[in-house]
């Protein structure tokens, strides 16, 4: 091997890492000033707009605060696990950003780049696999601060998410069955050759995993765990400063999780609108990454709208919706797409 | 009826829909928010902000040092003392001290005034630095000629 290609070798994999880092992060960035000014918005305030233009120094300035502020441990907190949570809620969320690839893979020259870093034929399971080990976090954050608020939120949070978890198994497991694949790119050329994207085709599925989704990440209306009126902060009431950020960042990384999550399941990740429509075929002119990035801005909007309309549901109305409802429909919806599959 | 009515409504997301499209009205309606540094919104007519010492048309002042306000503060706001130059039918104050920090805004010294002399200004922005900063003597009390015009509440208007 010559020292050039070499060095391309080893040079690529460092940037993806860099990129995979930093893709989520300047998300969550845009994403935490996107809420603040459509709450505000939508409330009929204007929100921050003095930091930088249009306030969009706004989380940075919050960042830094953060990073200044005074790291308290609880006396009585165990401090292993205090220490390990944060961590670990990060660690699980970033790590999931490995399997979400960012486009279709492209060539320079010879060499073939996939915009993603790990090429996995199981990648959708990891993901919904890791972004559950995240709720460890959030039981040793809330467990180990020794504190009745934080360990109230972690139960609920726990509850919470193992029963939202269910139904997203449920309805991935149609959009699974429709693609005959796990690998992320596979189901979005399987909308491409389909010629028409999953969430048209199941819109029950789309639905329950979206609201599903939305509790999976623990966000208004189902934000019980950190009910503010109830609970303080919810599960991270003991951390500050830096450990605060993490839980904060990671929150908001998940819910840039699931949004790509459902615009690769459910609208054709990369693909433009109508992809096998002639007549559109002028929109694969903007590169698919664009269409990628518009569409998860719009589910990221989508999470702050909803935030902004709903009130918070009662814990025992949030664990019948579920139960309930979601859980028979999501499986009924899997057995008729099943049997339609099967008839067609 | 009304209960299968209630779930094909929640069913087909038609509340949520519903719902969503008012708060999308309310995110293009009008923001209430007043940038304040930039701009201050207009005060009520009665407003209650500082207190001044006011003088008629002709630039006299008004106060006859009567001490009314004095007696009757609650909270010991005001250190005032009077003398009756030569010539003059009316006491006018030497001293005229109040203390804004002991100040509640009560608005007893305006109404007892017999000249109207003391009144309420426009003024809001009080914070200081220092104690000392917020004890005001006879020259600050006084406003005079177009700062007293801009500081008149809309009441005192003559």
């Amino acid at each position: 091997m010559t020292g050039k290609a070499f060095l391309f070798e080893l040079l690529i994999p460092v940037i993806k890492i860099v990129a995979v880092i930093l893709y989520p992060m300047i998300m969550v960035v845009v994403m935490i000033w996107l809420e603040r000014r459509v709450v505000a918005w939508i409330q009929g305030r204007i929100g921050p707009n003095r930091v930088g233009w249009q306030g969009i120094l706004q989380p940075f300035a919050d960042a830094f605060k953060l990073f200044f502020k005074e790291d308290i441990i609880p006396r009585e907190a165990d401090k292993l696990l205090f220490n390990i949570a944060p961590i670990l809620v990060m660690f699980s969320t970033l790590l999931a950003f490995c399997f979400i690839p960012l486009g279709e893979s492209f060539r320079i020259g010879t060499y073939t780049l996939h915009l993603r870093i790990a090429d996995s034929p199981v990648g959708l399971l990891l993901v919904l696999g890791l972004s559950s080990i995240g709720v460890f976090g959030i039981i040793f954050g809330g467990w180990a601060s020794n504190s009745k608020y934080p360990l109230m939120g972690a139960l609920r949070s726990v509850i919470q998410i193992l029963s939202y978890e269910i139904p997203i198994g449920l309805t991935v497991l149609t959009v699974v069955f429709l693609s005959r694949s796990m690998d992320l790119v596979r189901i979005v050329e399987s909308q491409r050759e389909g010629g028409v994207w999953f969430g048209l085709l199941m819109p029950v599925s789309f639905v329950v995993f979206w609201i599903s989704g939305i509790a999976e990440t623990n966000r208004a209306p189902f934000d019980l765990p950190e009910a503010e009126n109830e609970l303080v902060a919810g599960y991270h009431t003991e951390y500050s400063g830096m450990k605060f950020a993490y839980f904060y960042i990671a929150e908001y990384a998940h819910m840039v999780l699931v949004s790509s999550l459902v615009v690769i399941l459910f609208f054709g990740g990369w693909l433009p609108p109508f992809p096998s429509i002639k007549a559109f075929a002028f929109l694969h002119w903007i590169p698919g990454f664009v269409w990628y990035l518009i569409k998860i801005m719009f589910f990221l909007y989508l999470y702050v709208w909803i935030r902004a309309t709903f009130p918070r549901y009662r814990f025992d109305a949030l664990i019948k919706l579920v139960w309930k409802w979601f859980i028979p429909l999501s499986l009924a919806n899997f057995l008729v797409v099943v049997a339609l599959r099967y008839v067609l | 009826m009304n209960k299968v009515r209630r779930f094909l409504r929640a069913f087909f997301l038609v509340d949520i829909v519903q719902g969503l499209s008012i708060t999308l009205r309310h995110y293009f309606g009008r923001k209430v928010t007043v940038q304040y540094p930039e701009v201050v919104k207009s005060l009520p007519p009665r407003f209650k902000g500082m207190l001044r010492l006011f003088r008629d048309e002709a630039g006299e002042p008004l106060c006859i040092a009567c001490k009314a306000c004095q007696r009757i503060c609650p909270s010991h706001c005001f250190d005032i003392e009077g003398v009756r130059p030569e010539g003059s039918k009316v006491m006018r104050p030497t001293k005229f001290d109040w203390k804004l920090d002991r100040c509640t805004f009560c608005g007893l010294c305006v109404e007892v005034c017999p000249t109207d002399a003391i009144r309420f200004s426009e003024t809001f922005r009080m914070s200081a630095l220092g104690k000392d900063k917020l004890h005001f003597h006879l020259p600050d009390m006084y406003l005079r000629g177009e700062e007293l015009q801009s500081h008149l509440c809309s009441g005192c208007l003559k």
